[in-house]
Order: structure tokens, then sequence, then C-alpha cells
């Protein structure tokens, strides 16, 4: 199984993730990490916003936050499916969204996503990665599916902070 | 999370989670859980059981001294969290059926209420029941299994990785 000593690993990984005070230092981390380890060219993190209705990201690449209507793109599909979508190819796909592309100069050709639920098991945020070369598999999506709940916690308490610092 | 000691209990909680995920064994994670968890929610005692389907047991390694306790999948209030896939309150169990006398008369314990809630893994199957006993005051209440909750989702993914390895 190639994740084998990834989940070996994953720990060490997590130790790192819950020295972050804030999301704003978390979710670069986390997204760093699942791009190196699934093989893919970009992340992103799309946090779930129940007041505003929206999903919102920042990539760590410089392009200033995305802020996407909670029922559009494949993101938004996901959170309505409340499980993970694998895209073999976005022009394919009507739910794909591709004035992104257009805005970011980037070209997407495959997706993988997967919700992030936390423990009242409310989507607080999607995990998504773009761009394997070889295309994701079945191992890639099971590895999501435990990363994506692995991480809710740290997600969850650093909700609590940023709550607190609002409020 | 209560009160204005809500910022100290948040960076506690990240703190246990560290020490968390530097354990290898179930057996350490588990005492380090109960630890946590009894501090937590004030509580005096904590076992987490944890859901063996093959052998349709539950079964503890800690519960504060008195040894391993393996019970069937389907008896005591945590084996009721586990069939039911549900959080339970019992402020009175020596009036509740599923309450498991016996295991207060062995170790000498008197339970006084009861707070559980079922541990999830990330397939969304019930790898575990975390169960406290004897609220320091008062009863469990729905504050109480707010937290729980809480606290079963944060180290549920550490719990799920650590029972992978072994």
């Amino acid at each position: 199984m190639k994740y084998d000593n990834t989940y070996a690993k994953l720990s060490v990984f997590g130790r790192q993730l819950l020295n972050k005070k804030s999301l704003t230092e978390g979710l670069p981390h986390i997204s760093k990490y699942v791009k190196d380890v699934i093989g893919a060219q970009r992340c992103s993190i799309f946090i779930n916003d129940n007041v505003k209705d929206e999903l919102w990201t920042t990539i760590a690449d410089g392009v200033d936050k995305i802020i996407i209507p909670r029922d559009k793109g494949i993101v938004g599909q996901t959170l309505k499916e409340k499980k993970p979508i694998l895209v073999e190819d976005v022009s394919k796909n009507p739910h794909f969204l591709s004035n992104i592309d257009k805005e970011t100069g980037y070209k997407t050709k495959n997706i993988l996503t997967a919700p992030i639920f936390n423990s009242q098991r409310m989507i607080i945020g999607i995990l998504e990665v773009l761009n394997k070369e070889d295309g994701f598999d079945n191992e890639d999506v099971k590895f999501m599916i435990f990363f994506a709940h692995y991480i809710s916690g740290f997600l969850e308490l650093a909700n609590i902070y940023s709550q607190q610092d609002e409020g | 999370m209560r009160g204005d000691t809500e910022m100290g209990k948040s960076t506690q909680i990240a703190e246990f989670g560290k020490k968390l995920m530097a354990m290898g064994k179930v057996d350490n994670a588990l005492e380090l859980i109960s630890k946590e968890a009894k501090e937590l929610l004030r509580a005096q005692r904590c076992s987490i059981f944890i859901v063996d389907e093959q052998d349709e047991i539950l079964w503890t390694k800690l519960s504060d001294g008195i040894g391993r306790i393996v019970i069937s999948l389907d008896s005591g209030i945590a084996g009721e969290t586990y069939k039911q896939k549900a959080p339970q309150i019992v402020n009175d169990p020596y009036k509740n059926k599923h309450f498991l006398k016996s295991i207060d008369q062995k170790s000498g314990f008197v339970t006084k209420n009861i707070i559980t809630t079922p541990i999830y893994s990330s397939r969304r199957d019930i790898i575990g029941v975390i169960q406290l006993l004897n609220k320091s005051r008062g009863e469990f209440d729905e504050k109480d299994l707010e937290d729980l909750a809480f606290f079963a989702n944060y180290i549920s993914g550490t719990l799920e990785l650590i029972l992978m390895q072994q």
C-alpha cells in the first residue's frame, strides 16, 4: 500500500499542526502537506461560512482569497452530497467553475475533494486537491477521507479560537 | 468550553493533542485520553472502551486501577451507546436496566452518574465509546455532552491511526 509509510509518520505532521495557533497559520501547513503526500499540484481548504453563506479559501501561491457560493463548483457539490468527489476530467463536469481558472490563469485537469466534519457532524470545510499527473485513484480517496477526519479536531478547535478573537 | 478560561482550555487541549499523537501504544494513549477527559468534564473516572466487532466485545484497559474490563458489545451503558449510535446520560444508574452493577461490586466504586459518547472513525464506524463517571458537582447535562462530543471527535483521528497500527 503506497500510503503505509505516510500513516506511520502522520503523527509528526499532526504535532506540527497543533503548534499552529490559528487557521491562518494552520491552513497553509495542511495544504502543503496534502499536496506533497498525494502528489497533486495544488491544494485548497475551503472554509464553510454558514453566516455569510459562502465557501472561502486562501491559496498559498499568492492568489487572493477565493470566495464561491455554497452551491457552486465541485466544492459546492461536495457540500451538498456530503461525500468525497473525484473528477477525472473537469472539462466534462457541469459543476466545474471554469471562471476561477480564467481568473487565476491556472489550468485545472482533475480534482479530488473530501468534506471535513465537526463533532456535530456539520461540514466545516472541504479539502480539495488539483492536478495529479496520472490521475487520482482509490487509495488517494481513502487517504483524503482519513486525513480530513484527522485534521477536523484542529479545525474545530481553531474555530473556537477565532470566534473568541472576533467576539 | 466554559467561561473566561476558554483560551487557556483551548491551548491545553492542543498541548494534550500533541502528547497524544506521540503515543505509539493504545494503552498509553487511552491512559492519556482518560486523564484529559476527566479534567475537562470534571468527572471522577473515565474509561475508553474499544470496539472489537470480530469478537463482539468492548474492552478497556484502564478504569483507574481495576484492570482490564471486557463486556459484550451490547451490554452496559457503553454497549447501549454502541447499539443506539448515540450518546447517553444516565443520572440514576441503579435504576437503569442497562447499567452493569457487577462492575461496581467488583471494584468497590459507587457509580452515581454516567455520560458516554461514541468515537467514530473516518469511515463513520464506531471504534470506541468514551465513558465518564461521577461528575464532581451535580449531574451531567447537555453542555457536558457538547464538550464530550467535541473531545471525542478531537481524539478520534489519532485513536484511529493508533488502532490501525496495532
